[in-house]
């Protein structure tokens, strides 16, 4: 099976220029000469949102956020949210268990239930917990998707967003009103001296109308709360399926290994390769600000947008190594991030990266969490995951994203 | 009560010189070039303490440690 393919520059961005060199994205990405590029038109679902703001309103808000991510928030999450919620959405799959008592069941599909429920805790958003509900709320967050995505859209642009803002409002009376009316609550008998700090939820939502800002408006949270969203759920829920496709393909070409299915570290390294080799999106976007050469003597204009192609940067034999293309859990990256552009780069790096990867020494100068890839990883394998021999995976076909679309598995110790 | 001992330091090769720990505290990063921040005193008094903890938490490649 083919397991890593070539990126082929989707329509949206043809026609602009385009860099594949990973010390050129580099450049790009950390120059204070360009500002973000994506989403210019899904501004009722994300603007103002962290990702459509740059310099100093920008670092205001991440400043805002930072708390989400400390170290004892992010122990907190993996133990006493992660953890739990991995074993429920699999205690769920239980029910699909066939007469031979194996297990069968559609990883994409687990994958999203997981990643709903969890980015449902960080944003803050309640009540994400029978299968019909996660399901539901999982529909929306993927609705909310494409209209923040409408530019990319090949249907005519307005419909999108007046579709998606009319599905947006069941989604403010099912999940979102209800969620922000109980933090407002809870934040009163804070004010009040009722509960203390460490009694209200650890999420976005509660922080923003914790920390109230006069100069946002009443919908700032739910596009912030969108895009967390978005931005948490999908780009996880496709990096794990590679993951472990990438794993088992390793594991019969060397089957001393297999052993390690459990070995934490190892699959820290095999979740950072996943994610290296296939990138959430075709394509991070900046505009000129000015006037801009290169180090390579290449000139932007003033206004100009560009696209760094984060898929070929990631597999710069200069940078991984001449087999740069493949999967390698043994990979050593000394100068680089193991990851490289994974996470995007300089002041819109993901701040949910943390999350994802865990804490480790070399790449945080700290430790204590393991990540969602990790775990969910390694919960997998304890279940006794296997790929159905006679119905292998298959990509996606209804996006431009590098993403299996179906991965039956079986659950063989369920 | 003795007061904390830090020894601040960034790692350059995480470093993605955001500059934005030199927005936290001036008196303890600066921006060395475009591409990376240093440490201006790496054993700071105890009063430092949150702006340490504020920079470190929010460098997005957490290269700082303290
Ligand atoms: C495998 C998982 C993930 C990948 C590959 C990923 C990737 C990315 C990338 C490439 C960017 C930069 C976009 C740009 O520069 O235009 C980004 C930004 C962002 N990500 Fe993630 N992300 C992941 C998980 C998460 C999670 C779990 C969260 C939850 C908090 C999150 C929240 C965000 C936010 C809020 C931004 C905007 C940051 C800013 O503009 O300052 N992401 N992500
Ligand atoms: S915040 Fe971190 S990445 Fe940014 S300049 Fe400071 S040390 Fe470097």
């Amino acid at each position: 099976m083919e397991t890593i393919r070539d990126l082929i520059p989707p329509p949206h961005i043809q026609g602009i220029k385009h860099f594949v060199d990973y010390a050129l994205v580099d450049e790009i990405l950390r120059s204070k000469n360009f500002r973000q590029g994506s989403h210019q038109e899904s501004q009722p679902f994300f603007g103002d949102s962290l990702l459509t703001i740059d310099h100093d309103v920008h670092f205001e808000r991440r400043r805002l956020q930072a708390p989400l991510f400390r170290k004892e928030a992010l122990e907190y999450y993996e133990h006493k949210e992660l953890l739990p919620l991995i074993d429920k959405a699999l205690e769920e799959c239980k029910e699909n268990r066939d007469e031979t008592g194996i297990v069968r069941t559609d990883l994409c599909a687990l994958v999203r239930t997981m990643l709903a429920r969890i980015s449902a805790v960080t944003t803050g958003i309640d009540d994400v917990d029978t299968p019909e509900r996660t399901d539901a709320f999982r529909t929306y967050i993927e609705q909310l998707g494409t209209g923040a995505t409408v530019e990319w859209s090949t249907e005519d642009h307005s419909e999108v967003i007046s579709r998606i803002l009319k599905i947006r409002e069941g989604f403010v009376q099912e999940f979102y009103g209800p969620s922000v009316e109980r933090r407002k609550k809870l934040i009163e008998q804070f004010r009040n001296g009722d509960l203390s700090e460490d009694e209200l939820p650890r999420d976005l939502l509660t922080l923003m109308y914790l920390h109230w800002n006069e100069e946002w408006d009443e919908e700032l949270p739910l596009r912030e709360a969108t895009l967390y969203l978005v931005a948490s759920s999908q780009t996880t829920t496709h990096a794990v399926p590679h993951m472990m496709i990438h794993l088992h393909e390793w594991f019969e070409e060397h089957p001393e290994d297999f052993e390690k299915r459990f070995d934490r570290d190892f699959l820290k390294q095999a979740g950072h390769e996943a994610i290296r080799l296939h990138l959430p999106s075709p394509a991070l976007l900046r505009i000129a600000l000015e006037d801009v050469t290169l180090s390579n003597g290449t000139t932007i204009k003033k206004d100009e947008r560009v696209a760094c192609l984060f898929t070929p940067a990631n597999r710069d034999k200069t940078v991984f190594g001449d087999n740069a293309r493949s999967f390698n859990p043994y990979r050593e990256t000394p100068n680089v991030k193991p990851w490289g552009f994974a996470f995007g780069g300089g002041e819109h790096t993901c701040i949910g990266r943390t999350l994802v990867t865990g804490l480790s020494a070399r790449t945080d100068n700290d430790e204590g969490t393991d990540g969602t890839l990790v775990n969910i990883a390694a919960a997998l394998y304890k279940a006794g995951i296997e790929i159905d021999p006679l119905d292998l995976p298959t990509y996606t076909e209804l996006s431009h994203h590098d993403a299996y679309g179906r991965f039956p598995i079986l659950l063989t110790n369920l | 009560m003795a007061s904390k001992v830090f020894n601040l330091r960034i790692d350059r090769e995480i470093c993605q010189g955001t500059g934005y720990c030199v927005r936290i505290s001036p008196e303890l990063f600066e921006l060395e070039d475009s591409l990376h921040a240093k440490v201006l005193n790496d054993a700071p008094p105890a009063e430092f303490e949150e702006k340490i903890l504020e920079a470190a938490t929010l460098c997005p490649t957490r290269a700082i440690t303290y």
